[in-house]
């Protein structure tokens, strides 16, 4: 039920610098990106902070760089941008399918990446293809400076990551992979607009007709998105086959510990993760050319 | 007969030979200023003098009030009133069917969400904190979340007063349901349950009330019957009826749930206006209203029926119970509809029908499109496809041998005696999808998407049931210049009754362009026109809007015969001129004929008052005379269902309707395609969750999920049978609740096909879909 939006002091940075200044200074805060989880999440009372520190107009965090051999995105981008950019579309198809998603066209256009990653939500849609991306995150505070941590290291549970007080995410690193078959498959309660009840993103690589490299990851089937690394074992440096897939696929079962919500039971999304993988990799597979069945 | 006889105004329209403007995609008038965002909805009208209203509510299933302290919510600077059931001036009882409601929870609370205080404050914010200030102590009471435990307990009582926890009953006995068993070579019985549904209108609930130097208030509000919400207001108030006005602008959606709710928005609006003498305003949140403002109720229903090898209906013994919630507003009549549609739209012999309102502690069932009537009828096509499947013959076959027609009796014993295309409704729309050839092809599909077809036909009384009295009426004039004003108690809530309809009816009549006339809707200054429910709008509500039109006209053409010295029955009126249709070329100008009238002392107002006549009902056997006429739908689905996640897609839909008089074909088919999808989203995904104390756990648009653009199915052009009804304005008879009706029944026939098992509850999500599937290998 919504309560009263709790009273708190807003401030607003317009660079980075400034930013970081003001969180080094506040130990209650909020940061403002995009505002569509904040603003609700103070509605419920989930947070209730002293200070909110508006960075919407840092705008120097908004951009999207081809670097030649990967793709740097400031963490104030927002999520309909990168829907747009022929880069992302180029270099990192999958997260353009997860985006495309997400939310709607009014959301897209205030919600920010770098907000979706930071809200931790289990169910956060651009997690997944960040994670088999293997993407880095640029972290930077006033007292530690700049430090880079791997996606994949970021979350450590519900609304929890390693950014530490006085902490921000400036930017996403995404590496070039070539010669990959990506996709994103999200199952939701409808077509559109909606929380996931499980989504899948995959990335895999062939080479002499055997997986060179699988990578897999999940929300909303676990505390923090995840990877699947049971699955991706299973199949790197197997010859490629249907047989192959669908075995894998159940072992995802040992990567996630969904529970039951007003979405789905925990049942329900153990089977179709399982699902999910399979016709995530099997997709993945046909991006390179390979059809199996 | 006087020529102002209002039967014989009806029967000209009825059988006129040409329309010129009536049956035309003509565009409404307000489609311009709601497509570019200028409509004035409630909120708009919002004055910067205005206190903000909020609500206290109960957070407990069912609990004893003991005490409120309000003084640290006044103590708060800008809050200046906080009201209880106390405070009120006038009587704290609205129940809508039976006395068991309170405005203001009194005594006791039976759901969480009921009210149980307002606080009024200078702005949203400190009235917030009001309500998080106010303090009530209760005591606990033991709770009851199951009807079918409810009606069975009496040791906890939800209202002591009735001594059961059975709100109302009903009940139809025809013939000798043992006897038609008896004959019946194939029987099939089931259980079928459905669920709650919440309007989700785009505007949520609200009031502005404004009161005047003479004691007099006005409420701005968004509802579907201002003479009701001003009869509620007053009563709440303590103040004559005609101190009370309501001006109701757009409605943002109404789908019912404003039926029920708005008049008591616009009462606690006006307690608070009243009480401090500040105009005040109180809007929901979202939250809050899914929280209080009835649902659709949930069923129980218990169906046996039964066939003979020549494939007619024998007979059907059928138990329906409703969960009616905290409260019994309409519920009564939302059972009695569900009751005498019991049988679907066929001929059975022999029927016993009984039905149980049973109180719950959640919150209370209410009006919805299609009123009782999509459950029950869910019910009995399941029912349908199962006898037909055990006859081997084929659906639409099966219930081709036993639809109603005209001479047809219902189940109530009533006899058709004109208007009944459900028949030929079900014909067409069958040969339109090519079912027969899909029926048979979908089902050798074996692997992960299967493939089905089904149908679902539904039909629904026209008017209040049974001998409850029901009329139109309207008030039009005609103004110096030629154009006209009409008012109505009708309100505009999307659907186009009054911005639509009823312009085009006064076009057509009156022989000027729409843009001539100006229907002011939605106002106690009109005559008491009935609800916006029921499918009535356009409909009933377009007789008084005819009848006082078609008066105008006679006394017109009168005085053009005169003038142009020819026969009455030869004037004309088209494109602004009145004229012989003998001879063109003796005509009046209309601006010109309004100025002869003017000058000549012809009255330029009229009224249209009309009381539908009805035949006598029997509540105890439920036999009689049940509605004036009955609309019809057909609506024939095609799916795709994934075996492995469970995922339904509908990827087609075929929808047919009988519904007389087809007065503006784009908004029919706009009603149609609207009411499918509101239907296909209760079908397959809509579903309020309830916590062990009966808390909605989900009361927000993240976790109640409706379909979105991308969910919508290919929606087939709409067959249109016009089986005109005598009583309708040109015969038209009701469409607004029409293509929900069947939807689920559709959907549900159509994914039971898929999968080669029934379908027995709703919603059909993933998850649901699965277990199916899992227990029926």
């Amino acid at each position: 039920m919504l309560t009263k939006i709790p009273e708190f002091n807003f401030l607003k940075a317009t660079s980075v610098d400034e930013a970081l200044r003001l969180i080094a200074t506040h130990s209650n805060y909020k940061l403002l990106a995009g505002g569509t989880d904040l603003l609700m999440d103070l509605r419920i009372g989930r947070y209730k902070p002293e200070v909110v520190i508006d960075i919407s107009k840092v705008m120097e965090l908004k951009y999207i760089k081809d670097l030649g051999d990967k793709i740097a995105i400031g963490s104030l981008t927002t999520l309909q941008e990168v829907l747009e950019s022929p880069v992302v579309r180029g270099k990192a198809p999958v997260l353009v399918e997860a985006v495309s998603n997400m939310a709607s066209w009014q959301i897209r256009n205030m919600a920010t990446l770098g907000g979706n990653l930071c809200n931790a939500s289990p169910a956060a849609d651009t997690a997944p293809p960040l994670m088999v991306l293997n993407a880095s995150l640029k972290l930077r505070s006033l007292s530690k400076g700049e430090r880079v941590v791997n996606v994949n290291e970021f979350f450590l549970g519900p609304r929890q990551t390693v950014l530490e007080k006085g902490e921000m995410l400036t930017e996403v690193e995404i590496p070039y992979v070539k010669d990959a078959g990506q996709s994103y498959l999200k199952l939701g309660r409808r077509n559109a607009f909606t929380l996931s009840i499980v989504s899948v993103a995959s990335l895999v690589k062939v080479e002499d007709g055997r997986f060179k490299e699988v990578r897999v990851a999940l929300n909303s089937v676990a505390p923090t998105p995840v990877r699947a690394r049971s699955v991706e074992q299973a199949l790197i440096g197997k010859e490629v086959s249907y047989e192959a897939v669908v075995k894998a696929s159940n072992e995802v079962i040992h990567d996630i510990s969904p529970i039951s919500d007003v979405r789905a039971s925990a049942e329900y999304r153990r089977k179709v993760s399982i699902v999910l993988v399979r016709d995530s990799i099997l997709k993945s597979l046909s991006g390179l050319g390979i059809n199996v069945r | 007969m006087s020529v102002e006889d209002p039967y014989a105004l009806l029967d000209k329209w009825l059988n006129a030979q040409e329309l010129l403007v009536v049956g035309k995609d003509v565009t409404r008038v307000d489609a311009f200023q709601k497509a570019v965002g200028k409509a004035y909805f409630t909120e708009d009208y919002l004055l910067k003098e205005a206190l903000f209203v909020k609500q206290v509510l109960s957070p407990y299933p069912h609990a004893r009030i003991l005490s409120y302290d309000v003084r640290k919510a006044l103590d708060i600077p800008g809050v200046k009133a906080v009201i209880t059931a106390k405070d009120i001036p006038g009587v704290n009882q609205v129940g809508y069917a039976l006395p068991d409601q309170p405005l203001l929870a009194e005594g006791k609370v039976r759901y969480v969400g009921e009210v149980v205080a307002l606080v009024v404050a200078e702005d949203y914010d400190t009235a917030f904190k009001g309500v998080e200030s106010v303090e009530v102590k209760y005591e606990e009471l033991p709770y009851l979340l199951d009807p079918l435990e409810a009606m069975n307990r009496n040791d906890i009582l939800i209202h002591e007063e009735i001594g059961s926890n059975i709100a109302f009953k009903t009940k139809v006995v025809k013939g000798d349901v043992n006897e038609g068993f008896a004959k019946s070579d194939v029987i099939v019985e089931n259980e079928y349950r459905t669920h709650h549904q919440d309007h989700i209108y785009l505007e949520p609930e609200a009031a502005l009330a404004i009161p005047d130097m003479e004691g007099r208030i006005t409420i701005i509000c968004s509802t579907q019957y201002p003479h009701l919400t001003r009869d509620i207001a007053s009563k709440v108030l303590g103040l004559p009826s005609s101190y009370v006005k309501i001006i109701t602008p757009y409605v943002g959606g109404g789908f019912g749930g404003k039926d029920d709710e708005g008049p008591l928005v616009a009462a606690k609006a006006a307690l608070a206006a009243y009480l401090t003498g500040r105009p005040s305003f109180l809007m929901y949140s979202r939250e809050e209203s899914i929280a209080i403002h009835p649902k659709r109720e949930a069923t129980v229903i218990k169906y046996k029926s039964g066939a003979s090898k020549d494939g007619r209906l024998q007979a059907i013994d059928v138990k329906i119970i409703h969960d009616t919630g905290a409260y019994a507003n309409r519920g009564p009549f939302i059972l009695w509809r569900a009751t005498v549609h019991a049988s679907g739209p066929y001929e059975v012999p022999n029927a016993r029908v009984e039905g149980f309102a049973v109180y719950t502690n959640k919150v209370y069932q209410g009006s919805f499109r299609g009123f009782g009537n999509p459950g029950i009828q869910f019910a009995a096509e399941s029912q349908m496809d199962l006898l037909a499947e055990k006859l081997g013959l084929d659906p639409i076959d099966f219930r081709l041998k036993n639809i109603l027609k005209e001479g047809s009796t219902t189940i109530t014993s009533q006899k058709l005696d004109h208007s009944v295309g459900v028949g030929e409704a079900l014909r067409k729309v069958a040969e339109a999808s090519d079912w027969w050839r899909k029926r048979r092809e979908y089902s050798l599909d074996t692997g992960r998407f299967r493939r089905g077809i089904g149908v679902g036909v539904a039909w629904h009384g026209i008017s209040t049931s049974r001998g409850v009295p029901d009329w139109s009426n309207a008030y039009v004039k005609i103004e110096k210049d030629g154009s006209v004003t009409a008012y109505t108690g009708i309100v505009e809530m999307g659907q186009g009754a009054p911005t639509s309809a009823h312009v085009q009816i006064i076009s057509e009549l009156l022989g000027i362009p729409p843009t001539k006339v100006k229907v002011i809707f939605g106002t106690t200054d009109a005559p008491d026109t009935g609800a916006t429910h029921a499918s009535r709008g356009s409909s009933i509500g377009g007789i008084g809007v005819l009848i006082a039109a078609a008066k105008l006209r006679e006394r017109l053409a009168k005085l053009a015969s005169e003038i142009l010295n020819v026969t009455p029955e030869e004037i004309m009126f088209k494109d602004g001129r009145v004229y012989s249709k003998k001879d063109p070329n003796l005509y009046i100008e209309w601006k010109d004929l309004i100025k002869e009238a003017i000058s000549k002392g012809v009255e330029l107002s009229a009224t249209g008052y009309f009381f539908l006549p009805k035949g006598k009902f029997d509540d105890v056997r439920g036999q009689g005379f049940a509605y004036p006429a009955f609309s019809y739908m057909v609506v024939i689905s095609e799916v795709e269902v994934d075996v492995e996640t469970g995922v339904v897609k509908v990827l087609k839909v075929w929808p047919a309707l009988a519904a007389g008089r087809i007065l503006n074909p784009q908004q029919v088919e706009g009603q149609l395609e609207g009411a499918a999808v509101q239907g296909l989203g209760y079908a397959l995904m809509e579903n309020l969750v309830f916590d062990g104390k009966g808390r909605v756990v989900n009361p927000d648009l993240t976790d109640y999920v409706i379909p979105t653009i991308r969910d919508v199915p290919e929606i087939q052009k709409p067959i249109y049978v016009e089986d005109l009804f005598k009583y309708g304005p040109f015969g038209a008879k009701g469409v607004g609740e029409l293509a929900l009706i069947p939807m689920p029944a559709s959907v549900a026939n159509a994914v039971s096909h898929a999968l080669k098992t029934r379908v027995t509850s709703l919603p059909l999500t993933p998850e649901r879909v699965l277990e199916l599937i899992r227990s029926s290998r």
